[in-house]
């Protein structure tokens, strides 16, 4: 369990830092970015995004922090990561490949975003699509096991 | 697969919360396996019926198991 401790403080820290990048991203695009980038589609994509993102990971950290202050809540969180069944159907459902591709779609989709739009549609309606057949899976197979 | 979890756990008047947390699995699994959604595997199994203090062939049935097709 300290091992998992440990593992959860560095998770909070990767949080933080990513978190930091993305107000940075915000900061940039609020006061940095062009009048013509502003007016693009990946632009206010690539604003929500990083502002949906920040603050998931803030709820995430939250989760973690609360965990680390009450040993009932570590323990509970520990054994809904490592449950056997959870674990068969996160493996069914493709995680963490879907959501690692997913993200690479997102990326690669907001930078080509700023040179042709028609590309950047495309790869993030893959990447939600991905993400949708995914979560859909886990769904079918949590009632169904 | 049957099991006699839900009974052993009634017996002791034992919630699938408390089971859950000792053999380190969650909530959802143990209704899972009660209702025999989910076959555990054998270090569940195993831990399950090290919880209740009795021999694994005592907490899950395995009648049903095809012995000629192993």
């Amino acid at each position: 369990m300290e091992q998992y401790r440990k593992n959860l403080r560095i998770r909070i820290a990767l949080f933080g830092v990513t978190i930091l990048i993305f107000t940075g991203i915000l900061l940039y695009n609020q006061f940095g970015a062009s009048a013509l980038i502003k007016e693009s589609l990946p632009f206010s994509f690539q604003c929500g995004f990083s502002a949906a993102g920040a603050l998931v990971l803030v709820f995430w950290m939250m989760k973690y922090r609360a965990a680390l202050r009450d040993e009932n809540k570590l323990r509970l969180l520990y054994n809904e990561e490592n449950d056997e069944r959870m674990k068969l159907i996160r493996a069914k459902a493709g995680v963490p490949m879907v959501l690692i591709l997913s993200m690479v779609l997102v990326l690669a989709g907001m930078i080509i975003g700023y040179w042709n739009e028609t590309v950047f549609a495309v790869l993030i309606a893959v990447a939600i699509f991905q993400l949708f057949a995914s979560a859909a899976v886990k769904v079918y197979y949590r009632n169904k096991m | 697969m049957n099991t006699r979890i839900k009974e052993l756990r009634k017996e002791r008047k034992i919630s699938q919360e408390q089971l859950a947390l000792f053999v380190g699995t969650t909530r959802q699994t143990i209704t899972s396996i009660e209702v025999g959604k989910y076959t555990a595997s054998l270090a569940l199994a195993y831990k399950i019926a090290h919880y209740f203090g009795l021999p694994i062939e005592d907490v899950f049935d395995f009648s049903d198991v095809d012995l000629e097709r192993i």
